[in-house]
């Protein structure tokens, strides 16, 4: 347990630093700040700096009181069981808004987007398929259903605009 | 008494048909987020307070901000009674502060044969410590908020640092850490513009920061994602226990006598829990342990606890029902949630375009005395709702986690999206959501992160404000009697931790003095 707890605290007090170094100006505040304030970068200065100060407490008290001797994961299966959830969870969160950049001439994509619908079909299916074993009528009922009824509830009930993908883009799709 | 004409305002507005359906629809959407482990009453709270952005705003014919708010409330409530229900059932806690319910609830459910009494038994409890907690609200609130109305900025920033102090002070873990996470959340409050000068801070030349990060998907990622990556962990819906979902009459009947032989240790721990809620930081949970800690203390029947005593479900649950209530109070009154719950419903209150604290009771006193009527509205349904539905909800832990689980992922992506259209949200959940589960593996409160989000722009311009009005001067904090009680208050709470740990130094070093020596 003690070089994750460290390991935590450590990347605690990297966030500390990165935000006090972009505060360095807190002892000298802007020209237009009213008389007895601080300025704008003094309160981010003195958080971040707090929050260092506790991280490295932490980190020395990990080191001198004892751990436990087991890791931070219970068994292989467990790491794996949060792996499943959140490596689809990521990619379904990639998909609909694509993977490309923008340059001043150009823009490049690599994944076009899938929007909402199409990715949340991909996923809850996906899913269905290969954490449930479902058989295909049943991930296919999975995945037309879900995103028709979060259409219905959200897009037309509560007239939430959820992201399109780029077949929409194109006039080919309604979603 | 005036406050009798405000309520029967109140009651008025929460009576309008559509602020009915909506109490209605929340109750039992909070009764499935209760019941699902995988999702807690926070994060079904932070999940649809974008979809209440388009109640308040009139999207629903007749609906407004004291909808939203019904609605953003009555999910807490329904939440609040079916946590229990997985408990007693199926000995998997559907929320934290239903833990505490797997000590007598499910041996009097299993071992002696009795579930229907021992839900009845719960719910009674917890709609009479409701009651209580929603009757003590009624008429504080109104007192606090005039008084509230009279602060200035020093006593602001005394208010909130108090409340800091209090998540440090007495929370459940390291105070190391709980002071980290609230730096974090003070931190992650100042990204983009300064709201006093106007400056750029911390946003590192992303021009996405600049209007700061959104209180919401951090809450989504922290409460959503990362719970059910927990849940995940522990393979949630794996075992189930597979009892009897029936509630019937002589249950009810029963529970009610039961309840009569233990009407002073419900009503003692709903006040104690009310007291208890109105403190920043501790909600239901930590109320409910504290309620099961009296039950059993004052209890004639010690030696019947785990076993399935019916104190060991009442007291608990009438305490934890009341501090859920008056977690509101401080919400409400002063504009600082009492629970994690109670700060994504102030951030609601911020969506929509209101300012929490006592200027509500003044600007808007529909709102709020609507609200005050709708929970006791909403504990009356939610209370009929369990006693008529508890079959139907238990099937709900009978959904396969295949589906269950990435539906609601994909609830949170939508919730985190439709705030504000945008793509970054979503990362921010994701991202958070990862960063939630693992600090919760650490065991970093993740409370004291929350708050300081919320509260952290107010904290820093009640303190700027101060010092400018002190002219620099940090004496300024003590000119009046109430800042100073409430500063020094403060301090006492932070140090709490440290005379713990040398008192526990004290008489570990005394222990071994006196302890014999072992034989070489």
């Amino acid at each position: 347990m003690r070089p994750y707890q460290v390991g935590t605290a450590a990347a605690i007090i990297l966030i500390a630093a990165v935000a006090m170094f972009d505060s360095r100006a807190a002892f000298n505040p802007s020209a237009g700040t009213a008389p007895g304030d601080v300025g704008a970068r003094w309160y981010p200065f003195w958080a971040a700096a707090i929050m260092g100060v506790a991280a490295v407490v932490v980190v020395y008290r990990s080191l001198v009181t004892p751990q436990a001797a087991e890791g931070v994961f219970s068994g292989r299966d467990s790491v794996f069981a949060v792996l499943k959830l959140a490596i689809p969870m990521l990619l379904y969160a990639t998909l609909i808004g694509g993977v490309g950049w923008r340059t001043e001439e150009f823009t490049y994509t690599v994944i076009p987007p899938l929007g909402f619908y199409i990715g949340t079909a991909v996923y809850m299916g996906g899913f269905a398929w290969w954490i449930g074993r479902y058989k295909i009528w049943s991930v296919a009922a999975i995945l037309v259903l879900f995103p028709l009824v979060i259409y219905a509830a959200f897009e037309l009930g509560f007239r939430v605009n959820l992201p399109k993908s780029f077949l929409y883009d194109l006039g080919v799709l309604p979603f | 008494m005036e406050v009798f004409g405000q309520l029967a305002g109140g009651f008025a507005t929460a009576l309008q048909p559509i602020n009915m359906a909506m109490l209605f629809i929340a109750v039992v959407l909070g009764l499935v987020i209760g019941v699902l482990p995988g999702l807690g009453g926070t994060s079904g709270v932070a999940i649809l307070l974008p979809v209440t952005v388009f109640i308040a705003h009139g999207s629903l014919p007749g609906s407004d901000a004291t909808t939203a708010i019904i609605f953003l409330a009555g999910i807490y409530w329904g939440a609040l009674f079916g946590g229990v229900i997985t408990s007693i059932l199926f000995n998997i806690p559907g929320e934290p502060w239903a833990v505490v319910l797997l000590f007598d609830g499910f041996p009097l459910a299993k071992r002696l044969g009795r579930p229907g009494l021992a839900l009845a038994s719960s719910f009674v409890s917890s709609f009479l410590g409701a009651l209580v907690s929603t009757i003590l609200f009624t008429f504080f609130a109104l007192p606090i908020a005039l008084k509230a109305l009279q602060f200035g900025p020093a006593e602001l920033f005394a208010v909130f640092v108090l409340s800091f102090a209090t998540l440090i002070g007495l929370g459940a873990e390291a105070p190391m850490k709980s002071l980290a996470m609230l730096a974090l959340g003070l931190l992650l409050a100042a990204v983009g513009f300064d709201t006093i000068t106007g400056e750029q801070r911390l946003n590192f030349g992303f021009i996405s920061l600049l209007s700061g990060i959104s209180f919401v998907p951090v809450t989504i990622g922290l409460f959503g994602i990362g719970e059910i990556l927990a849940s995940a962990e522990e393979q949630g819906i794996g075992y189930v226990e597979n009892l009897s979902a029936r509630l019937g009459l002589r249950d009810v009947v029963q529970a009610l006598v039961e309840l009569r032989k233990r009407l002073r240790l419900v009503l003692s721990n709903a006040v104690i829990g009310f007291f208890f809620g109105v403190l920043p930081g501790h909600g239901a949970t930590a109320a409910s342990f504290l309620g099961y800690g009296l039950a059993r203390q004052y209890s004639k029947n010690k030696e019947n606890f785990g076993k399935g005593e019916i104190s060991g479900i009442m007291g608990p649950q009438a305490a934890a029902d009341s501090a859920g209530v008056a977690s509101l109070v401080p919400m409400i009154t002063l504009g600082i949630p009492g629970s994690p719950t109670s700060a994504v419903i102030m951030a609601g209150l911020f969506v929509w375009g209101l300012q929490p604290g006592p200027v509500l009771f003044i600007q808007h006193p529909d709102f709020v005395w609507g609200l005050i009527a709708s929970i006791y509205l909403g504990h009356l349904l939610t209370f009929i709702l369990c006693l008529l539905a508890v079959p139907l909800l238990a099937m709900i832990m009978r959904v396969p986690y295949a589906i269950i689980t990435p539906f609601i992922v994909v609830i949170s992506i939508i919730g985190s999206y439709s705030l504000n259209n945008s793509m970054l949200d979503v990362f921010i959940t994701v991202v958070f959501g990862v960063i939630g589960y693992w600090l919760r593996k650490m065991k970093y409160p993740l409370a004291p992160l929350v708050v300081a989000l919320v509260l952290g722009d107010s904290t820093e311009r009640e303190l700027r404000k101060a010092l400018i009005a002190g002219h620099g001067s940090p004496l300024y904090f003590f000119n009046s009697g109430l800042s100073t009680a409430l500063m020094l208050t403060a301090l006492v709470l932070v140090l709490i931790p440290l005379f713990r740990t040398l008192r526990a130094r004290r008489a570990a070093t005394v222990a071994g003095v006196s302890a014999p020596k072992p034989a070489p």
